[in-house]
């Protein structure tokens, strides 16, 4: 193959929707985290995000030149890593704001429970595909099916609620549209709310519970997280229709937003740029999201339709709790904004993630 | 929808084939969700959290306006502003431990913490320093000083603080201060009073509030989350207006008042435990001195007062509050009795050299009178200055009840004089309509009434204002304690000019007659006062010496019966050409002419001293 076909080839299979759109999300990120961290105590956070990004599109393109049915194979393995590195960081990792979830590896900290997100997805794929394809008992079935139950006990344990209930909305999401039958996971439901008295009691810690206290009934703190929560209203409604301009953002540029640049960078970019510039965002990721379902539905095989139905999930409610929590929607958990928010395994998992959805989306016409 | 219109069957999943109809319907719910609570947040909203978000950042800081000062006369400073510290915490910053450490470290008691805490409870703005402990100590500024950042939000900041130079003096008049109220805070939020803020609570202070109090300055600027100041271009770009507003000191009051003569007349009352005195001219009816005692010192009364303290001062019999020159009224006993010449001479009852017959009592029906002695023959100079009660009674058997009471009204007696401070009572001059209108007249009050007795009632600076008119000719003025009002820089902003309220209507005749019965009383032998004379200025004046109830129960003061009679003495000076009218009152004192004139004596020759040197009553004397 000369270089002349390569090109055609790349600029026939390459699934420029899919890329543009996800260029378009990092820029306005970068953009916007450019405002969010000018101010902040830490030098270097844009600078870094920026070569993070860099890394990042490079693994999405690496992810999708390497054809995704290589990791049908590895499915459970990397599962069993990603569960195995977030227990690991309970005893190794570097402890921030209460929890350990970093691993230092040489000049980078890797959050192993952002990357075992990717696992579960492919973990999902390959239990429908082994589902379909092979004659699994249900006994086997079930077994396998454990393996993400424990995966979120684990995390949850370490602890961290956020990523715990993210794969848990990953999954059910995924199975919802791939099960052949939903009455088991209804039963699921109504175990988890019998035993919802239960986990509240001895399963949440003591910060856990208050934050969901305080989301609540504001009222309870108003100095604390419901002051955060508070003061991101402020910056979301001072915006108004237009914004108040680029780094013109006073919630943002004088810090009364806590740590903005992670989980409140949605606040940044609608006090800078309005209800206009929110649905800018907004619409992005919808049609990201849509467009990544619309992959699914022509994908060449089950493995690769259900890679992307969980990235879509993941996208999916990434964006929606995040928002939702800056908004005042949601109690304020750690989730972070695709693409937008700072944070290196954020980035890298979402850029691996959409990398595997190009990977499908390629090969989807070569039947 | 894009391609998914166009959508191929494919070996996928065939469940999700199924349930793609929910999966949109999922999408899409969520981000309606989203969008519709951004279009609340943002467009509905809007403007509410833009006001929030702009509250955040913006903090003002005020910058005190000086207090005018008053002046007397001369230029004399009573009242000025000594520098001081006050505490100021800002709720914001101030944590719970910082309270906790701030109580402990300065040792509040229970009371001042609560005081502390109610306080900073009220802020409207939390960005805004409250003012929580006031003029403190050195040891306490040294205590915060030291602390610093372990108290945040606390902040000790120089202040000037209300001071009255001459402690006690004229202390009814000037008045004080004290921090503004919940009430009065609500009702004047407009005129610019804030918590915290001082008012004047009495006298002068209170009256001319509005010039005294000048324009609080102010300093906007732009803090982050931390409180602190934001001193780039771009965050003074988001202050609207004016960044600095400097504050305008509030005016000086210069007062007619002379300190000097104000200081020598409460000299003069200093060994009588209550009193009152007045010195106004005669001429414009200016306030040359007022005096009541007892006094407070006003230093004391704004300031740290404790609640024990201020309940004493409340508490004491003898009442250091209230100003014998205004707000209390007394019987004017023989002092009225001028008056009641007036009107008998005016009504032609009388002549000047009519007589009457004293011995020592007047029938009334079954009832008798005494006078305090028997006169024998007297006429009206002769009545004035021996102050024969019998001439007197006879008199009002002439005139009846009524004709007295407008003579006494006419000299502004029984109505307020006007001066606006303090309560400023009218007193009573009783009429034949008074009496009916409470259970009938009888003959007798009518005789009681020409005495200045029965239901006769009148303040001191009445009767001062009162014998300026007895002085000049009849014109009666309006009091007058302001001279003018001065920017701090001295410039003059208003004068004021005498007020003459009345003219009374006299024959020269008359008012000579009753002139001539008062230099009678000080300057001829028999005269009640004569003891009492000056060797150089020529005085006119009567003694009084007038009966009333116990005033005061538990008291105890050396020399002092509190059963006696008050004391008066009232009168002008110098006859040749009356510059000054004057009053003395000195309660339970006895008898006017050796308690009260004494001390009125020593004022007149404080007020004219040098002025008068000759004594010269030839051709002055009628």
């Amino acid at each position: 193959m000369n270089g002349h076909a390569l090109w055609n080839r790349l600029r026939t299979h390459v699934d420029w929707p899919l890329v543009l759109t996800v260029l378009a999300i990092a820029t306005l990120g970068l953009v916007n985290l450019y405002s969010a961290t000018r101010n902040a105590p830490v030098r270097g956070m844009f600078e870094g995000q920026v070569r993070l990004m860099v890394v990042g599109f490079v693994l999405f393109i690496v992810a999708s030149i390497i054809d995704y049915r290589v990791w049908l194979r590895y499915a459970w393995i990397f599962l069993l890593i990603g569960v195995i590195a977030v227990v690991g960081v309970h005893f190794v990792g570097n402890v921030v704001k209460g929890s350990r979830r970093w691993i230092a590896l040489g000049p980078i900290s890797l959050q192993p429970s952002e990357f075992i997100k990717v696992a579960v997805i492919l973990g999902l794929a390959r239990y429908v595909h082994d589902r379909d394809n092979d004659d699994v008992p249900l006994l086997g079935l079930a077994a396998r099916g454990s393996f993400f139950v424990i995966a979120i006990l684990m995390i949850a344990w370490q602890p961290d609620l956020g990523t715990a209930s993210l794969v848990t909305l990953i999954c059910i999401s995924v199975m919802l549209l791939a099960a052949r039958k939903l009455w088991p996971i209804f039963v699921g439901f109504a175990a988890l709310a019998a035993a919802f008295p239960f986990l509240w009691s001895y399963a949440l810690h003591d910060y856990q519970r208050r934050r969901v206290l305080t989301f609540l009934d504001p009222s309870t703190d108003p100095s604390g997280a419901g002051w955060h929560a508070r003061q991101s209203i402020y910056a979301v409604g001072s915006g108004k229709v237009s914004g108040k301009g680029y780094l013109q953002g006073t919630q943002n540029q004088l810090n009364f937003l806590p740590e903005h640049w992670s989980d409140f960078p949605f606040s940044v970019w609608a006090e800078e740029w309005g209800f206009a510039g929110s649905m800018v965002l907004l619409g992005l990721y919808l049609f990201l999201i849509l467009w990544i379902v619309n992959v699914a539905t022509q994908a060449r095989d089950r493995f690769g339709a259900i890679l992307c139905l969980g990235v879509a999930a993941m996208v999916f409610w990434h964006m929606t709790v995040n928002i939702a929590m800056v908004i005042g929607l949601a109690p304020v958990v750690g989730v972070t904004l695709p693409l937008v928010s700072h944070g290196g395994s954020s980035v890298l998992t979402m850029m691996i993630g959409l990398g595997l959805v190009a990977s499908v989306s390629i090969r989807r016409y070569a039947h | 929808m894009l391609q998914l219109d166009r959508h191929v069957p494919s070996p996928g999943v065939p469940e999700l084939n199924r349930r793609f109809r929910w999966l949109v319907t999922v999408v899409a719910t969520a981000f309606l969700i989203l969008i519709g609570r951004l279009w609340q947040l943002q467009v509905v909203r809007g403007d509410h959290y833009l006001q929030e978000s702009t509250d955040n950042f913006r903090a003002e800081q005020w910058i005190p306006a000086v207090r005018g000062k008053i002046l007397d006369r001369d230029g004399r400073v009573l009242v000025d502003n000594r520098p001081s510290f006050n505490v100021l915490v800002t709720p914001k910053y101030f944590t719970p431990e910082a309270r906790e450490r701030f109580v402990r470290l300065l040792g509040l008691t229970e009371d001042e913490a609560t005081a502390l805490q109610s306080r900073l409870g009220r802020a409207r703005n939390r960005q805004h320093p409250v003012m929580v402990l006031e003029d403190i100590d050195r040891d306490r500024l040294a205590l915060i000083a030291q602390a610093g950042a372990e108290l945040p939000g606390v902040a000790a900041e120089d202040a000037a603080h209300r001071h009255y130079l001459r402690g006690k003096l004229a202390a009814h008049l000037v008045g004080y201060m004290n921090q503004i109220n919940d009430a009065e805070l609500e009702a004047r939020r407009a005129e610019g009073y804030e918590e915290g803020d001082y008012i004047g609570r009495s006298g002068l202070e209170r009256q001319w509030e509005s010039y005294l109090r000048g324009k609080r300055g102010v300093e906007r600027f732009v803090v982050d989350a931390r409180g602190m100041r934001q001193p780039d271009a771009h965050a003074l770009g988001l202050i609207e207006g004016p960044r600095f507003q400097p504050p305008v000191p509030g005016h000086n009051l210069v007062l007619t008042l002379d300190a000097r003569l104000q200081a020598l007349a409460e000299e003069a009352l200093a060994d009588k435990p209550a009193g009152a005195a007045a010195v106004v001219e005669v001429k414009t009816g200016r306030i040359l001195a007022l005096v009541s005692k007892p006094a407070f010192d006003p230093n004391v009364m704004t300031g740290r007062l404790t609640r024990a303290e201020e309940s004493l001062l409340q508490n004491d019999p003898l009442k250091p509050f209230l100003d014998r020159t205004l707000r209390q009224h007394y019987f004017p006993g023989s002092i009225f009795k001028s008056f009641t010449a007036l009107a008998a001479l005016e009504a032609g009852v009388f002549t000047k050299d009519d007589r009457v017959f004293c011995n020592g009592k007047h029938v009334l029906g079954k009832r008798t009178f005494n006078c305090h002695k028997a006169h024998g023959w007297v006429d009206l100079t002769a009545a004035l200055a021996q102050s024969c009660d019998t001439y007197f009674w006879v008199a009002s058997e002439r005139l009846g009840i009524d004709r007295i009471a407008d003579m006494a009204k006419s000299f502004g007696l029984g109505s307020p004089t006007g001066l606006g401070l303090n309560g400023d009572v009218p007193g009573n001059i009783p009429t034949r309509a008074w009496y009916e209108g409470r259970g009938g007249f009888r003959p007798g009050y009518a005789l009681n009434t020409a005495i200045g007795q029965g239901d006769v009632t009148v303040t001191v600076l009445q009767l001062a204002l009162a014998h300026a008119a007895l002085a000049n000719g009849g014109e009666l003025y309006a009091p007058q304690i302001a001279l003018r009002i001065e920017t701090a820089a001295g410039k003059v902003v208003e004068e004021y000019r005498p007020v003459l309220r009345s003219k009374v209507k006299l024959s020269p005749r008359s008012l000579a007659a009753v002139q001539r019965g008062l230099y009678a009383a000080v300057n001829e032998k028999k005269g009640t006062a004569y003891a009492s004379r000056d060797a150089k200025i020529l005085v006119a004046g009567k003694t009084g010496t007038a009966q009333v109830g116990k005033l005061y129960r538990n008291v105890k003061e050396v020399d002092w019966d509190p059963s006696q009679d008050h004391a008066w003495f009232a009168g002008y000076a110098p006859v040749q050409d009356p510059e000054i009218a004057f009053v003395v009152l000195v309660e339970h004192g006895g008898h006017g002419g050796a308690v009260a004139a004494p001390p009125a004596m020593k004022i007149v020759r404080g007020a004219l001293g040098d002025d008068v040197t000759v004594k010269a009553d030839e051709g002055v004397v009628p």
